[in-house]
C-alpha cells in the first residue's frame, strides 16, 4: 500500500512539470509572435554554422510565425539591401530629385512596386482619393470632371509596359561616372499598368475635330505639365489607377497617372488632375527648359519623346561581381520605345565580335525584356557588353556612334552601348572605351 | 461561305465602311461623371500659351519685381540669378550653348516668356506653389526678365504688352529627328583590336563586393533623422532662409536655451526670428505634431 501511495506522489508530481512545462512553452510561444512582428532583431546570422548539415537547422526545429503576423507583406529581412538608392549631389534638394530601381537584383521583367525608381518634383503629395478629380477640357463638346469612383466605372485594359526616365545614364554623357548598374541604368521600371484608354475619356467628351495636343497636367506641388500629341493620345495612352495588380503606389502617381507606353517618363504625368485639349504645344517648363536636347551646333530638339533601343547587362555588374573562376550566367535587359525586341548580341572582348544571347522572358512591346548567355570564365580580364535590335531593325548604337552626332551636352536620350570590365578579382569596372 | 454569309458580310462592310466616314459620336455614351463649370475649370486652368492664351488682366514692374524676388527668390536663385549651390541659374550663360559646359538659363536657352509666366505661377516659390498673385507673378517675371537684360530697369510687363518680350533663343529649336545613329548588327571583327581603349573607367564601390546576404541587418534609423532627411535638411542642411545648421552647436545652444517644449511650439506653429523666419512645420502642414517633435528632438540631439 505504501509503495503505491509513493508511487502515485511521484507520477502526480510529474505530470504537474509537464504541465508547467507546457504552460511555459504555450507562453513562450506568445512572447515570440510578439517579437517577431515588431522587429528583426531576433533573426540569426547566417553565417552560424551550427545551421548547416548535418545539422539541422534551427528554423526547421521551431515554429514559425502566425498568418496576418504582416498583414501587408515586407520582403526578408536579409533583402534589406536591395531598395531604392539616390545620389544626393546629383540635385540641390531630395523633394526635386530622383532615386533608382536596383537592377543588379530584380528579377524577370516585372519590377517589384515597391522599388521603382522616384522621380519628383516638388516632393511627394499624399492624395486623398476622395478628394482627388480629373478634368478634362478644353476643345470638348462635353468638359468632365471625373471621380476616382466615376473614372474606375469606365472599361479597363492592362498592359505590361516599361517606364523610362529620359535622363536614365544622362549622367555618363561625359565619360563613365557612375559605380553601380542601379545608377548607370536603374531610371527604368517595368510594371503591368491597368486603367482606361486615353482614347475612351477623349471618345467620352466629344474632341473638336481641330484638336490636335492634350495638357496633361498633375495635382502634386510642381504641377508638372506636358503637351501630348493627340496621335499618341488617341493611340495607347493610358490613364492608369493600377499598378501591379494593386492600386498605384503613391511614389507612382496615386490616385491616377497617365502612361504613355515607349515615351519618357516625364510625359507620364503622375497625380494627375487635368486633361485640355487644345490644337497647338504649349511649350511649357518640363518640354522647353528641360527634357529637350542640346546639340553640338547650340540647336536643342522639342518634344523628344520616344525612349530608343537599349540594353545592358545586369549581372555581372559591379554590384555583382564574379567569385573566381568557373561557369556564370551572363543575365541582362533589353527594350525599346519603339516595339519589341527582336535579338540581343553580348560581346566578351569590347566589340569586336559578338554572340547572340537568350531571350528568357515573354518578349513584349515597349516592355523589359530578359536575356542571358553562358560564359565559361578562365580568370582573365574581359569587356562586356550587350547590343539590342528592335522589331523596327534600329540597333543600338555605341558611344561613339552617339557622340558623333549628338555631342555631350544633351543630357537625355543616352541608348549607347554599355561596356563593363570585368577584373581578374572578379570586381566589375564601369568603363567607356574609345 | 454561303451566299447568305457572303451577303451579310458585304452588308456589313457597307456599314462599317460607311460608319467610318461620318466616325460615330460617341460623346456621353457612358455619361459618368460630372459636367465641368466655368468656375470649376477657372480654379484650375493656369497655362498660359507662346501667344499669351491664358493670362489674366495685370501688370507688374521691374522694380516691384526686385522686392519680391529678393524676399521669396533669391536664397535659391541668388540675388542676381546665379544660382545657390545646385538650384537653378536663372540669367547669364548667353553664348555658351555650344561650350563644352553650356549654361541653360532664361537669357541664354529658354524659348518663350510665357513659359516663365506660366511656371512661377504653377509651381514658385519652391516651398509654397503656387502662392503668388496674378500681379506679383508679372512683376517677378519682369524681374528675371531684367536680371537677363533684356528689359529695361524702368519696365513694367502688363497683359497687354505681353507678347512684344521675345526670348532670344526662341529660333534654336528643331524637331526631333531621330532615329539619328545607324549602327548594323555585326557579329564578327566589328572593330580592330588595337582601336580599342578604355578612356574612363569608375571602380566598383568597395560594399558592393560583399555578398549582399552577409551585410548587417541595417541599425533602426531614428524616426527623427527620417523626418529631418525627408523634410526639415532642405533649410537646415544648407542654412537656406536663415536656419540653423545641424551641427552648428552655437547657433542651437542660444535656441535651445528657451527649454525643449518652446522649442517644439516654434517648429509647429511657425515663427519670425532675427537670422530668418520658419512657417509652420517648416511648410509640410500635412505632418502630425508628434512627428515635428521628433524631428526637433533628433535635430538638438545631434548637436550635443
Amino acid at each position: 500500500m505504501g509503495r503505491s501511495e509513493d508511487s502515485n506522489s511521484e507520477k502526480q508530481a510529474k505530470l504537474k512539470e509537464i504541465s508547467e512545462r507546457r504552460e511555459f512553452l504555450l507562453g513562450g510561444l506568445g512572447l515570440m509572435g510578439g517579437a517577431a512582428a515588431g522587429s528583426i532583431g531576433i533573426i540569426q546570422s547566417a553565417g552560424a554554422s551550427s545551421n548547416l548539415p548535418p545539422n539541422v537547422p534551427a528554423w526547421t526545429k521551431t515554429l514559425g510565425t502566425g498568418v496576418v503576423t504582416n498583414p501587408y507583406g515586407q520582403p526578408s529581412p536579409f533583402e534589406a539591401d536591395v531598395k531604392r538608392r539616390t545620389v544626393d549631389w546629383l540635385t540641390a534638394d531630395r523633394l526635386a530629385s530622383i532615386s533608382f530601381t536596383p537592377l543588379g537584383d530584380i528579377k524577370g521583367i516585372i519590377t517589384p512596386s515597391a522599388v521603382v525608381f522616384e522621380r519628383y518634383h516638388s516632393g511627394l503629395p499624399q492624395i486623398d482619393p476622395n478628394q482627388h478629380r480629373l478634368m478634362i477640357h478644353g476643345m470638348v463638346k462635353r468638359p468632365l470632371i471625373l471621380s476616382m469612383d466615376d473614372l474606375m466605372r469606365f472599361p479597363s485594359t492592362s498592359m505590361i509596359r516599361f517606364l523610362e526616365c529620359s535622363a536614365n545614364g544622362g549622367m555618363e554623357w561625359r565619360g563613365a561616372q557612375m559605380d553601380r548598374v542601379q545608377f548607370t541604368h536603374g531610371m527604368l521600371a517595368c510594371c503591368e499598368w491597368t486603367g482606361v484608354l486615353l482614347s475612351t475619356l477623349l471618345e467620352e467628351v466629344g474632341v473638336s475635330r481641330d484638336a490636335s495636343w492634350v495638357l496633361a497636367e498633375g495635382a502634386d506641388g510642381s504641377h508638372l505639365s506636358r503637351s501630348i500629341p493627340m496621335e499618341k493620345a488617341l493611340d495607347d495612352a493610358l490613364v492608369v489607377f493600377a499598378q501591379n495588380g494593386e492600386a498605384l503606389r503613391p511614389e507612382q502617381g496615386y490616385p491616377v497617372r497617365l502612361i504613355n507606353p515607349g515615351w519618357e517618363g516625364n510625359t507620364c504625368v503622375k497625380w494627375l488632375r487635368r486633361l485640355e485639349v487644345g490644337d497647338r504645344p504649349w511649350y511649357q517648363r518640363e518640354e522647353t527648359s528641360k527634357y529637350t536636347d542640346l546639340m553640338p551646333d547650340g540647336r536643342a530638339r522639342e518634344f523628344s519623346f520616344v525612349q530608343e533601343c537599349n540594353s545592358v547587362i545586369t549581372s555581372p555588374s559591379p554590384e555583382k561581381p564574379l567569385r573566381g573562376k568557373g561557369k556564370y550566367w551572363i543575365e541582362g535587359l533589353a527594350w525599346s520605345g519603339r516595339g519589341k525586341i527582336k535579338k540581343v548580341d553580348v560581346s566578351l572582348d569590347g566589340g569586336i565580335s559578338f554572340r547572340p544571347a537568350r531571350i528568357t522572358s515573354l518578349v513584349l512591346p515597349r516592355a523589359l525584356t530578359r536575356f542571358g548567355i553562358e560564359f565559361d570564365w578562365d580568370g582573365s580580364p574581359a569587356l562586356l557588353q550587350s547590343r539590342a535590335v528592335d522589331e523596327t531593325g534600329y540597333v543600338q548604337p555605341t558611344f561613339r556612334q552617339l557622340r558623333d552626332v549628338r555631342g555631350s551636352s544633351s543630357i537625355y536620350h543616352k541608348n549607347a552601348i554599355h561596356t563593363w570590365k570585368l577584373m581578374p578579382d572578379g570586381g566589375v569596372a564601369n568603363v567607356q572605351l574609345s | 461561305m454561303s451566299s447568305f454569309h457572303r451577303w451579310a458580310g458585304f452588308l456589313l462592310l457597307v456599314f462599317f465602311s460607311t460608319g467610318a466616314v461620318g466616325a460615330e459620336d460617341r460623346t456621353g455614351y457612358y455619361g459618368y461623371g460630372s459636367p465641368a463649370t466655368k468656375a470649376e475649370i477657372a480654379g484650375w486652368d493656369i497655362d498660359i500659351r507662346p501667344d499669351g492664351t491664358g493670362l489674366p488682366a495685370g501688370s507688374g514692374s521691374v522694380e516691384d519685381g526686385e522686392m519680391l524676388y529678393e524676399e521669396k527668390c533669391a536664397e535659391c536663385h541668388g540675388s542676381f540669378g546665379e544660382g545657390v549651390g545646385r538650384f537653378p541659374i536663372l540669367a547669364g550663360g548667353e553664348g555658351t550653348l555650344t561650350d563644352a559646359r553650356p549654361t541653360k538659363t532664361v537669357g541664354s536657352f529658354w524659348a518663350h516668356t510665357s513659359t516663365l509666366w506660366d511656371y512661377i505661377r504653377r509651381t514658385m516659390p519652391f516651398m509654397m506653389p503656387e502662392s503668388l498673385g496674378d500681379d506679383e507673378v508679372y512683376a517677378l517675371t519682369a524681374y528675371v526678365l531684367y536680371l537677363n537684360d533684356l528689359v529695361e530697369e524702368e519696365f513694367v510687363l502688363s497683359y497687354t504688352n505681353f507678347t512684344s518680350v521675345e526670348l532670344p533663343n526662341i529660333g534654336n529649336f528643331i524637331p526631333d529627328p531621330r532615329p539619328d545613329t545607324h549602327n548594323t548588327r555585326c557579329m564578327e571583327k566589328c572593330k580592330d583590336p588595337g582601336d580599342i581603349a578604355i578612356i574612363s573607367s569608375v571602380l566598383p564601390a568597395k560594399a558592393s563586393l560583399v555578398n549582399k546576404w552577409q551585410l548587417e541587418v541595417p541599425a533602426e534609423v531614428l524616426p527623427g533623422q527620417v523626418i529631418y532627411n525627408q523634410y526639415c535638411s532642405i533649410c537646415h542642411k544648407s542654412g537656406l532662409g536663415g536656419a540653423p545648421i545641424l551641427g552648428d552647436s552655437k547657433d542651437w545652444k542660444n535656441r535651445a536655451a528657451a527649454g525643449m517644449p518652446h522649442m517644439k511650439q516654434r517648429a509647429r506653429n511657425g515663427f519670425a526670428g532675427e537670422k530668418g523666419a520658419m512657417p509652420p512645420k517648416g511648410g509640410f502642414i500635412n505632418l502630425s505634431d508628434e512627428a515635428v517633435d521628433e524631428a526637433v528632438d533628433f535635430m538638438v540631439g545631434a548637436n550635443q
